[in-house]
């Protein structure tokens, strides 16, 4: 990312709802604590609706398609270290999507940040295992490009908020002017 | 939000804690977090939804009743 750590964290903590990523329907805060190195620790639930082909659906003998996964994130204001992991609290017996994200300045360009992630599929005792594999493979690194795409839209939409706020209070015009010219 | 009922407490906690998170929090003073009423009954309300809908997370703790309303915030 070309922007400073701060910056992509501030939009990773409001990463959703975002246009990238229609899928994540809700996130809710279940915790969050800071420990005592002053880092702050967040338990997140987040929602989300896969759109699941109706084939997959039926072999999964599931009409539920909402998903619950459950996030741990800690941010480390001094170390400039961002940890999150995720991993799916539902449909569990058949499929487990561990994700690991890490974002920190870039070791060079302190303007710039990286981000690390990896995500682990386990497909459980199903015969089109390798099929799914590929399926949800294929959906998490095009997630992880719609994933990055989705901070963008969200650290650009922070800004257009910021130059907002500041011209109302540079341009506050008298409500007068409109009606004065009416005789 | 996991419960329609949350979403406007929901609202007003991310607020709240957004701008902390930016202002304060990652600017290095984490002390004195403003938001905990707001998350406190906020989380209730989550809590219950997660119970109504039977979502599986575990180690969750319930907040019993409390025992009455504190005026300071820790």
């Amino acid at each position: 990312y070309r922007h400073p750590w701060d910056t992509v964290i501030k939009a990773a903590m409001r990463k959703y709802p975002n246009p990238m990523n229609p899928c994540v329907v809700g996130v809710d805060v279940l915790d969050r604590s800071l420990d005592n190195q002053g880092r702050l620790h967040s338990h997140r639930l987040l929602s989300t609706e896969w759109g699941l082909p109706s084939i997959v659906k039926a072999i999964l003998g599931t009409s539920r398609t909402l998903t619950y996964i459950e996030e741990h994130s800690v941010v480390d204001p001094v170390k400039k270290k961002m940890e999150l992991c995720s991993t799916n609290i539902t449909l569990t017996n058949l499929v487990s999507v561990d994700e690991r994200l890490v974002y920190t300045p870039h070791p060079e360009n302190p303007e710039k940040t990286v981000l690390t992630q990896e995500a682990i599929i386990t497909v459980k005792g199903i015969s089109l295992s390798s099929y799914l594999e590929s399926l949800m493979a294929s959906t998490i690194s095009s997630n992880a490009r719609k994933g990055r795409d989705a901070l963008e839209w969200v650290i650009s939409k922070l800004n257009t908020e910021l130059e907002e706020l500041k011209s109302t209070r540079e341009g506050m015009k008298p409500a007068m002017a409109a009606a004065s010219t009416e005789k | 939000a996991v419960g329609e009922a949350c979403t406007e407490l929901k609202r007003e906690y991310d607020q709240c804690f957004n701008r902390w998170f930016a202002e304060k929090f990652l600017k290095g003073e984490s002390a004195g977090d403003p938001c905990g009423q707001l998350f406190k009954r906020y989380q209730l309300c989550v809590q219950k939804a997660i119970k109504e809908k039977d979502i599986p997370i575990e180690g969750l703790e319930f907040m019993g009743p409390s025992k009455g309303k504190t005026e300071n915030s820790s």
